[in-house]
């Protein structure tokens, strides 16, 4: 599953942001995050998966944090689709220029 | 489709932009063959235009086709064909000031199928054309989600909070 579909959900959304106040036991999470107990492992998992989350064993708890970097790909990300158009926008000014460049040289040849 | 997926409740991103140029030339290359052709890419890619149909209604059906040895390298790795058939429609148009151009977005795995717009409003200023685009965020209604809830600051914070 990719970042996108890993956060596709809103459930895994709320438990990303409970997750940003820092590293959390599965019970606080639950608490927090206001998922129900019985589908938080599944979402945790999916969100390991993915990169987001990482865990590490504390006594008999589990303690889940986030991982930066999923987010720096998703910052990546938004910031080249941003760029697409903006140069997409520049070949449109381009196209713009190259058309009214040839209208000019038709009416002048024209008038002669 | 359901109503999360519906257009016009999500967040949008907005690109304007001024020309210097008559509005008849800025409307045809949304408008026509060789227009739409001369500017689309993306980079890397050309577009070849099948239907064009200027209209309330009307189709926009193109092929993106990767035009630089690299592209092609790049999709053949993600183990994609070199070529993408795009169908759109004019979803509305009015002759010289607004065109919104809708396409459904079927092909991601996992990513029930939605309607993505892209609008564009034109308005005359003297000499020039003021543009102004207006496109859902894509390539899906939830990572418009994310961007309405104010995800992309959220990335910088805890690009910070790790870095």
């Amino acid at each position: 599953m990719d970042a996108f579909q890993a956060l596709a959900d809103p459930t895994r959304r709320r438990i990303v942001e409970t997750l940003r106040h820092g590293e959390q036991q599965v019970a606080d999470v639950v608490a927090k995050a206001g998922v129900h107990q019985s589908g938080v492992s599944r979402h945790l998992r999916i969100l390991h998966g993915a990169g987001f989350v990482s865990v590490r064993p504390d006594g008999p708890r589990r303690l889940y944090s986030l991982r930066p970097q999923p987010f720096r790909e998703l910052d990546a990300w938004l910031a080249n689709y941003r760029e697409l158009w903006e140069a997409r926008l520049a070949r449109f000014g381009a196209a713009l220029e190259k058309n009214q460049e040839t209208r000019r040289v038709k009416q002048r040849s024209r008038r002669r | 489709m359901s109503s999360k997926n519906e257009v016009g409740t999500r967040a949008k991103t907005i690109i304007e932009r001024t020309y210097r140029a008559r509005i008849e030339d800025v409307w045809a290359l949304w408008t026509t063959k060789e227009g739409f052709e001369s500017w689309w890419g993306p980079e890397g890619f050309r577009v070849e235009v099948h239907a064009i149909e200027p209209r309330v209604g009307g189709a926009l059906r193109y092929d993106m086709i990767a035009d630089s040895p690299e592209t092609v390298a790049a999709l053949k790795k993600l183990g994609r064909p070199p070529s993408h058939a795009t169908h759109s429609r004019f979803s509305e148009l009015k002759l010289g000031e607004r065109l919104v151009l809708t396409s459904v977005i079927d092909f991601l795995p996992g990513v029930e199928a939605y309607e993505a717009e892209i609008a564009v409003d034109l308005s005359v200023a003297g000499d020039t054309v003021r543009m102004v685009v207006t496109l859902d965020a894509l390539h899906s209604d939830e990572f418009t989600n994310m961007q309405k809830e104010g995800f992309t600051s959220q990335l910088t914070k805890l690009d910070k909070r790790f870095g």
